[in-house]
């Protein structure tokens, strides 16, 4: 049980989200400021369990994803951070990195017209990579003591909304973190539930939360992300109550409930199609027909939008064969 | 069967015989790539002299004794490899069914496998399903034994890994007994996957302990059936090789293999997991005609509802359960997917069942790589994923496929990674961290 | 003195550590100062295991107590006796104050550890970065590193090789009278001080638990010293917050801690220019003190620099065993229990035969500590091995210890003489209700009994019979 843990944390900065969350028009406003500093606090904990563990963190912009710290790599930016005798050395450096490094990513990021997606799928793909090469064994060097191999999980912020476009490779990360037992921790610290990121949790043994209230983030971070996976089988974690396993058609890019797929490439499309533009199978004429006639009369929800509650439109037992 | 035709076989058909060896060999940890030792077909002898000859056969020292240089050249291989490999999409079968025809005849107890034949091919017949399952999850097994001369069928049919494991759990129901009679059994096989729709495909796997089969009539025209039906036969030999077992599979497609040990068992049967890619014969005229193959289906993607959620009447065994998953159509609750919704028809799949696949049909493109530094204008000093620090001093000696500098950049996006990362990006996430698809 | 739990890889998972004992004899005022500072928060907080590291977290930041209940919900059914466990701990440690209704921090840890996670707070326990000074840079880190191994490496070369005629170098006065006091060696017909049981015993422990032995056995003598326990175990603690690397000045320090300089300089956790120096670097001994896991200090490494968590060990199913060392240490740690056929310059080969580990169990060492010093010092090569050990080599060393112990004595008393069979099956089964009978024998009608059980079996049989029945000795 007491073994080191490697945690990488996945922020999600996306100006217009902070913006929409901190309005005080919400429930429970949280401005990106206050939501850094009970962060840093949860990291600093997570440091502070044990002298072993360690921690990356990366930030998810808009088109853009930047890793914003990492233990192993503090040399280059150390010597700027004055000591100090109140604090404990780890704890003020990865504090001053983090916030040093976002300062200056918000402004490279300037004030554009649009804001571009969130590069979640990109900052997801580097924590894979980094941990990767945090666990691996390099070649010619002393294979390591199984008791230092660290325990790795990822945790992931997320205040935008599922990004429709990116559902293959969001899928493909969450399978690699499956193949490698990281642990996928998401919070939804602000917004609608994103169905790919419970999948991730899910198909990855971790926990989802969508946070109710936010004034209280730092104790739900530390209650549910700071146990390591191992910890908590003493110590239960609150998990995801439900979990959507809808999918983004290929086509539109829609989330859908209900879709035709093609036989040989699996590819999801929300309408039936004559040519499979994956794989350029043709279909025959007579499934289009026949799957026309009993397609929902309902157009395919839209990206993102809440899964009806109860749609009654189709009639039962559909002549499927 | 002649003791010495083993030997023969290697000498006259050296390339067929020895794909099984180098596996063998590869088991061992030793080679991972595909091409190597057919150059070494014809100075190979017995399987006990080829074993020992190789692992240090493969690697070679460079002078100061280093093996770094073997590992790398390794890894460029490797490399080189992918470069080769199409970049166009695929074809996988990934709605496969399969037979699995297991011998149950006397010749199962012999304990040259411990601890018996019998009950390691069990053993390996579940995890081979429970492995089968995750990377098929559409497709179905069945289970049929062939003992005292007849086949006889274990296991329906099913997309469910419960049932099939189940029906191979019943030890005492399967005691080998009598001899076996491959006819039968295939002939038993084929016809319960007559009825399959046709953008299936259609399999059999056979684990075989014996040398001989009793079979009522011509096996050959057994044969020319399963070749009509595109049955494909893949066989795993736990004695010897037999003429008509290579003539089942070479026939039909399928791989045949003699298990050496234990562990050379479990490798020929997990290496038929992964789905095959569609073979040339489906599609005679090529792509972009009409595949009678193929068809479009529809899904429903289901919603998990959670073990705390209040108990309701479940459509499938009418039972009071909390846990469960909604068909998105008509909202009837069902206990476990991949399934057929009772009520409506739809077929309910996870999504992530599906997604699983999808690597094969958008593969990252290869990174090329980088030989030097000249033409780029600000070159990034950190590995684009991991954030390595890339060396500064090109290497002095480089094999073919390897950056000097180490640096690998994405087409797409030109960002550079670093060698762990190219194979790391490529083999496992899928996704290029720079252009995120 | 608290015996040292040993710090092997597998036995980490539940023991807790060797000072917890320790911190809980001390007094709630006394724990209630050391709480004053960040850093003894802190590293007490590192110190703890995993599931009382979480309640402590799970606490930090609730404003009020919360009934016990509450947390307990949490609690899966496997884990309700850590649970219970971690909430009896944090109490005795004065962490939590009374447990039974509700569950907070006590003020002064509380206060005292959000200060160190939020780095606020004007306590100064950190340790104050000396001024930079371009004449006299830092020294670097494998200087550390080095002076850290020499210092570690005398103590312990010291301590193996007394009394075998060598004369090596000697450890400061300091050192002498602590190993002393701590039971490690004793003097021998003169002044000459030798090797205990417990010493061997010690020297196979892995540097981690044998600095905290010794620093405990410190400890201990703090209060003849008139030192101020509290002082001590902060400074001890602020040490091992500290970065290495980097010198800190001495104004902050405290009379006592200043004192502390020249023992802590001798055991080789820090590092002075000179004496008088006012400044000094904690070297990899002390900023490792409260991590659990190696890579622990260079000490006892192969070579300066490398580590110890490189294995050097290699041990074959026939008893040969290599070691790659040119360390006079290891070498000589290894002749406790090898008997050594050849040396060269890089590798010492020698088996394990029943003679040289009958020796060792006559020196008080036992086959379990001579098996998780092969384990922690084998060769990486050896890691891939499953299990690590040859069972064969780790099943024979268990037997010669077991060969040792083919008669084991217990103190009792035997009960002889009853009167009739029926009173002899009265007392013997009453016996064995209380678990104490040793051996019987029913045709002789006598049994034996441990001492423990006696004053119950003799209170029954007194009952029973108003005193007339024959029991015996």
């Amino acid at each position: 049980m007491d073994k080191a843990s490697h945690l990488s944390l996945i922020l999600d900065i996306s100006p217009s989200q902070w913006h929409l969350s901190a309005s005080p028009s919400n429930a429970f406003p949280l401005s990106f400021k206050t939501f850094l500093s009970h962060v840093l606090t949860f990291l600093n904990s997570h440091i502070a369990a044990m002298h072993e563990n360690s921690l990356a963190v990366f930030g998810a912009l808009p088109g853009k994803s930047v890793m914003l710290y990492s233990s192993t790599d503090t040399a280059e930016g150390a010597d700027v951070v004055a000591a100090d005798p109140n604090a404990y050395r780890p704890f003020k450096l990865v504090d001053s990195l983090v916030m040093r490094n976002i300062q200056r990513e918000l402004e490279l990021l300037g004030d554009p017209e649009e804001e571009a997606p969130i590069a979640l799928v990109g900052a997801l793909t580097k924590a894979l990579c980094y941990i990767n090469r945090i666990t691996h064994i390099p070649t010619g060097a002393a294979t390591e003591d199984p008791a230092v191999l660290i325990d790795p999980r990822i945790l992931i912020l997320s205040v935008s909304p599922d990004l429709s476009s990116s559902y293959i490779p969001v899928m493909n990360s969450i399978f690699s973190a499956q193949k490698y037992k990281i642990t996928i921790d998401v919070c939804k610290v602000f917004g609608a539930d994103t169905v790919f990121l419970q999948q991730a949790a899910h198909l990855t043994g971790g926990s989802y939360i969508y946070l109710e209230r936010r004034d209280a983030l730092l104790q739900y971070l530390i209650m549910s992300f700071l146990p390591p996976p191992a910890m908590r089988q003493v110590i239960a974690v609150p998990k995801q109550d439900k979990v959507d396993f809808r999918a983004a058609c290929f086509c539109h890019k829609d989330i859908v409930d209900i879709a035709f797929v093609c036989s040989v490439c699996l590819s999801i499309f929300c309408s039936p199609v004559p040519v499979c533009s994956t794989c350029r199978t043709k279909f025959p004429i007579k499934t289009l027909q026949r799957l026309n006639a009993s397609r929902p009369s309902l157009p395919p929800s839209a990206n993102g939008t809440p899964r009806p509650g109860a749609r009654q439109n189709t009639p039962l037992a559909t002549s499927l064969r | 069967m002649d003791p010495g035709s083993d030997s023969d076989l290697s000498l006259d058909e050296g390339n067929l015989t020895v794909r099984g060896r180098n596996k063998a060999a590869r088991a061992k940890g030793i080679d991972p790539t595909k091409d190597k030792g057919k150059g070494k077909a014809k100075d190979q002898g017995y399987a006990w002299e080829a074993n020992y000859t190789r692992s240090w056969d493969t690697v070679q020292e460079d002078e100061g004794g280093s093996l770094q240089g073997a590992v790398e050249e390794l890894m460029a291989r490797g490399r080189r490899r992918r470069l080769l490999a199409p970049a166009a999409a695929i074809r996988r079968t990934i709605i496969r069914h399969l037979i699995l025809l297991l011998d149950l005849s006397a010749s199962m107890m012999d304990r040259d496998m411990r601890p018996t034949r019998f009950d390691l091919t069990l053993e390996y017949a579940r995890e081979f399903v429970t492995e089968w399952f995750d990377q098929n999850p559409l497709g179905q097994v069945g289970v049929v034994a062939m003992r005292g001369g007849i086949g006889e069928r274990i296991g329906e049919m099913s997309g469910n890994p419960q049932d099939v494991l189940k029906a191979l759990s019943e030890r005492h129901k399967l005691e080998p007994t009598g001899e076996p009679s491959l006819q039968n059994a295939i002939d038993m096989a084929r016809s319960s996957m007559s009825h399959l729709p046709t953008h299936s495909s259609r399999e059999i796997l056979i684990i075989f302990g014996s040398l001989t089969t009793v079979d009522p009539g011509n096996i050959f025209d057994t044969l020319q059936s399963c070749i009509k039906d595109k049955i494909r036969i893949s066989l795993v030999a736990l004695a010897a090789e037999m003429k008509i077992c290579r003539e089942l599979c070479d026939k039909t497609g399928g791989q045949f293999g003699v298990a050496m040990n234990e562990g050379h068992f479990k490798d020929l049967l997990f290496e038929l997991i992964p789905p095959p890619a569609q073979r040339a014969v489906a599609r005679t005229t090529g792509g972009g005609t009409t595949n009678p193959a193929a068809d479009l289906m529809m899904m429903g993607f289901p919603m998990r509802l959670p073990d705390t959620s209040p108990p309701s009447l479940c459509v499938c065994h009418a039972e009071m359960r909390t846990a469960g998953f909604l068909c998105p159509r008509c909202m009837a609750k069902i206990c476990d997917v991949p399934t057929d919704c009772d009520v409506c028809g739809l077929m309910i799949v996870s999504s992530p069942h599906l997604a699983r696949s999808y690597h094969h049909l958008f593969p990252v493109k290869p990174y090329i790589a980088v030989m030097t530094l000249d033409n780029a204008p600000k070159p990034t000093s950190i590995c684009h994923a991991c954030s390595l620090p890339f060396k500064v001093q090109p290497a002095a000696s480089v094999t073919d496929g390897m950056s000097p500098l180490g640096r690998y950049r994405c087409p797409t996006c030109s960002n550079d990674f670093c060698t762990d990362c190219d194979v790391f990006v490529h083999d496992v996430v899928h996704c290029c961290p720079g252009c995120e698809k | 003195m608290p015996t040292v739990t040993e710090q092997t890889d597998q036995a980490q998972d539940h023991t807790s550590h060797a000072l917890l004992p320790f911190l809980q004899s001390q007094s709630q005022t006394a724990l209630t100062r050391l709480y004053q500072r960040p850093s003894s928060c802190l590293s007490i907080f590192r110190l703890l295991g995993a599931v009382e590291r979480q309640i402590v977290m799970n606490l930090l930041w609730l404003e009020s107590s919360i009934p016990t209940s509450t947390m307990a919900s949490w609690v899966t059914r496997d884990g309700k006796t850590f649970f219970d466990d971690a909430i009896a701990t944090l109490t005795r440690l004065h962490i939590m104050p009374n447990p039974i209704a509700k569950l907070g921090l006590s003020p002064a840890f509380k206060t005292g550890m959000r200060h160190a996670v939020t780095g606020g707070g004007t306590s100064v326990s950190f340790g104050v970065p000396a001024e930079l000074d371009e004449k006299r840079p830092a020294p670097t880190v494998e200087a550390l590193d080095a002076h850290a191994l020499e210092r570690w490496e005398t103590i312990l070369h010291y301590m193996v090789s007394s009394g075998t005629g060598q004369a090596p170098a000697r450890p400061s006065q300091g050192v002498l009278y602590l190993l002393d006091r701590s039971g490690l060696m004793k003097p021998n017909h003169g002044s000459q001080l030798q090797i205990t049981s417990s010493g061997f015993q010690f020297l196979l422990h892995t540097p981690h638990a044998q600095l905290w032995e010794l620093l405990l056995q410190y400890l201990q003598m703090v209060e003849e010293r008139q030192m101020d326990l509290v002082e001590v175990l902060s400074f001890l603690f602020m040490l091992s917050t500290m970065e290495l690397g980097r010198d800190y000045s001495t104004e902050s320090l405290s009379v006592t801690q200043k004192a502390m300089l020249e023992d802590l300089r001798d055991y080789g956790l820090i590092w002075q220019r000179k004496a008088s120096s006012r400044r000094f670097s904690p070297t990899r001994l002390a900023t490792t003190l409260t991590s659990s896991l190696p890579p622990l200090p260079t000490a006892t490494g192969a070579s300066a620099g490398t580590g110890q968590a490189q294995g050097f060990i290699i041990l074959e199913t026939n008893y040969r065993l290599y070691a790659y060392t040119d360390n006079p240490l290891q070498t000589a740690v290894l002749n406790l229990f090898v008997t050594v056929k050849s040396r060269f310059p890089n590798l010492v080969v020698g088996s394990i035969t029943r003679d040289s580990v009958r020796k060792a169990l006559a020196n008080g060492i036992t086959a379990d500590q001579i098996i998780s010093y092969l384990t922690t010092y084998a060769h990486p090569q050896m890691r891939k091995n499953k299990p690590l050990l040859p069972v064969t080599v780790q099943d024979q060393i268990r037997l010669w210890e077991l060969e040792r112990n083919r008669v084991k004595s217990q103190d009792g008393y035997l009960y002889t003489e009853f009167a009739s069979h029926a009173d002899y099956e009265y007392v013997l089964n009453y016996a064995k209700q209380l678990d104490v009978v040793l051996w019987e024998n029913a045709t002789k009608r006598c049994f034996f009994g441990t001492v423990g059980g006696h004053a119950n079996i003799r209170g029954f049989i007194e009952r029973r019979t108003g005193g007339q029945a024959g029991t015996g000795r």
